[in-house]
Order: structure tokens, then C-alpha cells, then sequence
């Protein structure tokens, strides 16, 4: 069964492929097989989801990057042939992608945030230089793979738990001299920022550190979360790398984004591109990123967030 | 310390410099004709990484680009950031080439090269597709780890810290390996005038197209068009009354309660 794959590492974004799979799927009439890691429930689950056919990749040891699976997912890829293969572009789903690509002598889209078939073939678009520009591009070889960066799709919603499909287990597969030694999950102070309805970004136009309390505050009272640029988190290291927005970092797409002290570097700006309604507060007028801003507040952060903050709050008590 | 010795080769590109690129306002079509070119910035880290693990555990580092005739000036500046040669894969047809292209010919011309280790930058400044490192260590059939903030050596195994979407994994592998690097590694050196002047006296081994097999693209540009964002660029003042008034929007556009 060819048609097309998709192979997230874990459950939550591989709902979010099996939506896109699906509408690629129904509309070159092929059929859509997904990959899980080493779970047999969640493959059961991607069938009820829709997926006709799933292969579950067997348990890695607990010294085995999720890497491991790179030989075993070429290997099938190349002896069925599949149309389409779409990778969930976490960091390792990056690698991985690119390695089976390199293995299957195929081109690749990375970070692909719109696809569509066109002439039975799959059209894709991804930015260039920085985020100043986007290309559409195709792949004349097999199979067409893109990676898709998380939460450019909406999760399939329509559970049916009576769908049959294909389950296939693949054999245990062989170590690799890559050995995990230890793992270090996240802070967790750090939220998610991709999932937050309202952000307050901070960038250089912040002093000094303890000043990010002014836009924490001004979150806090939005119900929203605090973000910043890049030189924030990783250069001046006030804020933790989770939290930065742009072309390296986070791409967000809150309800709400208001930005206190950014210039708009198109690296940073490419990260909000599909923030429902984006604010900014700067005191230099001819910032850029009031031209790419709904509401543009000019003036001191310093005299203009408190400012909000009690006004805000009052509304609040009301 | 115990000295090891390592042959390290650190690719970079020689790419556009977005800061410069204009938009035909008619078309929406790029102009590139007088952008200027930089060592990408993210491969910045890479050039870095190398030169510093080789003085710190002995060794000599090589720093490899592909591209075409005018990416000749990017040599001066790579080598004055401290390698000790330079290995330029040059043809014009090296203009636009794709990473699987790219990691192609990286492959043909390292293959017969000594070394222990490659690093790379996560990403090119221009494409950031991310793909010329993992691809060019499969080419070499050698380990790899992407997206890597820390690498220590430790007699012929290297260790490294590498962001994974759950935080960090530290894991090992025996050299020779190939990494990728985060920005966050390190803060590149700046070049002075004695590095400058010292970096034009050092060798530059030149590699053309027709040393190599040929590599043939697998994606097509359909187009490349000048992103848009449409948004309504209102300007309030910083008085009181524009402040309520634009609390005012917010609410109205059902943001905020």
C-alpha cells in the first residue's frame, strides 16, 4: 500500500498529520498510512482516526535515540514506494526526515506551512531568507516529502471506533553507536507559548532585566503568557530558550500579540505572521513592525505598559 | 589536559544577506542583484565550535564551502576566524543548489579527507532548510547529532547536549561524527586586522565541478514571491486618551474580557 505516510513522534502531532494526510489522501485517492513509535494503542487510535493502514516501529531501549528508526523507516519507504511522506517537524523529526530523504535519494520541503495537490502533484510552500519571502516548490522524485512544522494543522476530530485497518509490527530493530546517556526534561516554567490565546513579547527596547516584570505583569492581567525575541533568551539569557519567537524559535499564532520594544526583524516577525490581531509598543516611529502591526501604540514602554496594566485591571473589577 | 588531536572540518555557506533584499513592488517579485553576501550567521557558530575544540584538545581545523566563483571573498573572512585552511568547492553551476545537492557534493569532496568531525549549523541563512548536515552524514555513513548546544570530547567518543522538543538528551558517539550546532554554543571571536592578514597567507585547496560527479536537483521552484502582511497599521499616541481608546479596540475586537 503505497499512497501517503506521515510519521510524528508522538501521538498529539500525529493527529495533526493525519488530518492533512487525509485531505491529500482522499483527494489523489490514494490511501494513508501512519507510523507509531513503539505503541500499539496509538496506532490503533491514528485507524480510528482514519489512517487505513499503521506501522508500529518497535520499543527503542532506554539508551536509543528516536533516531534509531531512521534505517527501518527508509527500508520500508523504499520497498513500498509511497506517493507522499510528511514528517512532523519537531527537532528529531527534522533529522529524521532529512536522513530517510537523504537515504531515499529524494527531495525534501522543510517546515512546509502550506500544501495542496495540484496536477496530481503535491505543491508546497515554505519561507526563504529569513521569512522575506515564500516559495512554492515541488518534488520530481519519490517519494514527495516536506516536514510540517507542529500545529500548522488542526488535530482530525472525527473518532469513529469502529474503523478496521491494517496494523503491521515491524521487527526489532538494530542499536545504533548513538547512546542516549541521559535526559533532561524541560523546566517547567517555561509553558508552551505555541498554545497561548494572548502574548506579551518583550524585546530589546526592555532595560534591564528586572523590568520584565512591567510585561508580566500587563500578561498576567490579559490571561496571557510572556514571550520575547531572540537576543533575549539567547543572548542576554533573562528569558529560557522555550520562549522566543521567530524563524528559529517558536511560530505562535495567539489571538492577541503585543509587542513591547521590538524593532521587527523579519526573523521575529515571521514567527507572529499569523497572530490574529498583533500590537506593538515603541518608541521610535518608524520601527518596522508597525508595518506589519493592527495597532501600533507609539511611546515609552516604561510610561505605557503601567499605564494599560491599571487601566486593564479596572475594567477588570467592573 | 591529554591532547587528542582532532581533524575537524567546519562547513559554511556564503549567502545572501536578507537585510538587503528588495521587493519590486509591481511584481512582489525578489531583487537580489545588489544584495551583498555573508558567512551565514548560524554557520558562524559552526566555524567557532571547531576552532575551539581543536585548541582545546589539540588538533587543526578545515573550513568547507560549496558555491559559486564570487563565494572566493567568503575564504578570507572564514579563515580569519581561525581555521587553519580552507577547501573551496566552486563551480557556476554551484548557485542555487539544494541540500540534497549541497550534502552530494560536501560527501564526493570530504569522502577522501581525514578527519573526526563535522560540524554545521543548524540551518543556512538563506534556505534554513536544515537538511545539508544529516543528509551529508548519511552520504558519510557516520553518526550524527543536530541541533547540539554543548560537545565534549572524551578520547574517541563525543559527547553532546542536544535540544530535543521535551528539553535536553545528552547522548555519546564514536568518532568521526558529524554535529549541528545551536547559536546558543558559543560567541564567535571577531576577527582582528593580525587574523585578517594572517588568513590571507593561508592555504586554500579549490575543488571544481568537473572533479565531481554530477548532482541532479529533485525540487523545482515554482516561484519565489516577497512575503506579505496585510494588517490595519493603526497609530495611537502614548496620551491618555489614545491608551483608552485602544483598550477600547481590543475589547470591541473580542481579545481581551
Amino acid at each position: 500500500m503505497a499512497g501517503v505516510w506521515v510519521f510524528a513522534e508522538n501521538y498529539e502531532h500525529g493527529l495533526e498529520l493525519l488530518q492533512i494526510g487525509r485531505s491529500l489522501a482522499d483527494k489523489t485517492g490514494v490511501e494513508l498510512t501512519a507510523f507509531a513509535c513503539g505503541d500499539k494503542e496509538v496506532g490503533q487510535q491514528y485507524i480510528y482516526y482514519g489512517a487505513h493502514q499503521v506501522f508500529i516501529l518497535p520499543p527503542l531501549a532506554e539508551d536509543q535515540p528516536l533516531e534509531t528508526y531512521v534505517p527501518a523507516i527508509a527500508e520500508v519507504a523504499r520497498q513500498e514506494d509511497p506517493d507522499i511522506f510528511l514528517f512532523a517537524a519537531t527537532l528529531r523529526g527534522k533529522e529524521i526526515a532529512a536522513r530517510v530523504a537523504a537515504r531515499l535519494n529524494t527531495g525534501l520541503c522543510s517546515e512546509c506551512i502550506e500544501l495542496d495537490i495540484k496536477d496530481n502533484k503535491l505543491e508546497m510552500k515554505r519561507v526563504l531568507y529569513g521569512g522575506a519571502a515564500l516559495q512554492t516548490i515541488i518534488c520530481k522524485t519519490r517519494p514527495q516529502m516536506a516536514t510540517i512544522p507542529v500545529h500548522t494543522f488542526t488535530s482530525v476530530t472525527d473518532l469513529d471506533n469502529t474503523r478496521q485497518g491494517i496494523i503491521k509490527e515491524f521487527d526489532p530493530i538494530s542499536s545504533t553507536p548513538v547512546k542516549v546517556r541521559d535526559r533532561q526534561p524541560r523546566a517547567q516554567e517555561s509553558g508552551d507559548i505555541t498554545r497561548s490565546r494572548v502574548l506579551v513579547c518583550v524585546g530589546r527596547g526592555v532595560e534591564k532585566e528586572e523590568d520584565l516584570k512591567l510585561a508580566r505583569e500587563l500578561a498576567e492581567i490579559l490571561g496571557g503568557d510572556l514571550a520575547c525575541t531572540r537576543p533575549i533568551a539567547e543572548e542576554l539569557h533573562w528569558m529560557p530558550q522555550e520562549t522566543y519567537i521567530g524563524l528559529s524559535g517558536q511560530t505562535v499564532k495567539p489571538e492577541l500579540y503585543i509587542g513591547l520594544g521590538i524593532s521587527g526583524q523579519i526573523q521575529h516577525t515571521t514567527g507572529i505572521r499569523d497572530s490574529r490581531i498583533i500590537c506593538t509598543i515603541n518608541k521610535d516611529e518608524d520601527a518596522p513592525i508597525f508595518k506589519i502591526s493592527d495597532y501600533g501604540i507609539v511611546g515609552d514602554l516604561y510610561k505605557v505598559v503601567p499605564f494599560l496594566s491599571q487601566e486593564l485591571a479596572r475594567l477588570k473589577k467592573k | 589536559m591529554f591532547k587528542i588531536s582532532l581533524n575537524i572540518i567546519a562547513c559554511f555557506k556564503w549567502v545572501v544577506d536578507h537585510e538587503d533584499i528588495k521587493v519590486n513592488p509591481e511584481t512582489n517579485e525578489l531583487v537580489l542583484d545588489r544584495a551583498g553576501y555573508r558567512i551565514s550567521d548560524y554557520d558562524r557558530f559552526a566555524i567557532e565550535e571547531a576552532v575551539a575544540l581543536s585548541e582545546q584538545y589539540g588538533g587543526s581545523t578545515t573550513a568547507v564551502t560549496v558555491g559559486f566563483p564570487a563565494a572566493k571573498k567568503s575564504l578570507k573572512d572564514a579563515l580569519a576566524r581561525g581555521p587553519e585552511k580552507a577547501i573551496f568547492i566552486n563551480d557556476p553551476a554551484f548557485a542555487n543548489l539544494e541540500p540534497s545537492q549541497t550534502a552530494a557534493i560536501l560527501a564526493q569532496s570530504i569522502n577522501n579527507q581525514e578527519f573526526d568531525l563535522i560540524i554545521c549549523g543548524e540551518g543556512s541563512g538563506d534556505l534554513y532548510a536544515q537538511q545539508v548536515g544529516p543528509r551529508l552524514a548519511e552520504h558519510l555513513n557516520i553518526p550524527c547529532a543536530s541541533f547540539v548546544r554543548k560537545i565534549t570530547i572524551e578520547g574517541r567518543e563525543l559527547i553532546a547536549e542536544r535540544r530535543v522538543d521535551e528539553g535536553i538528551e545528552i547522548i555519546s558517539m564514536p568518532l568521526p561524527a558529524l554535529v549541528t550546532v545551536l547559536p546558543e554554543i558559543n560567541s564567535p571571536r571577531v576577527p582582528g586586522l593580525k587574523d585578517t592578514l594572517a588568513a590571507s597567507k593561508k592555504p586554500v585547496v579549490e575543488i571544481t565541478g568537473s572533479d565531481l560527479e554530477e548532482t541532479v536537483p529533485c525540487l523545482e521552484t515554482v516561484e519565489i514571491k516577497a512575503t506579505t502582511m496585510e494588517r490595519n497599521c493603526e497609530k495611537f499616541d502614548a496620551n491618555e486618551d489614545d491608551l483608552k481608546r485602544f483598550v477600547e479596540v481590543l475589547l470591541r475586537a473580542g481579545v481581551i474580557d
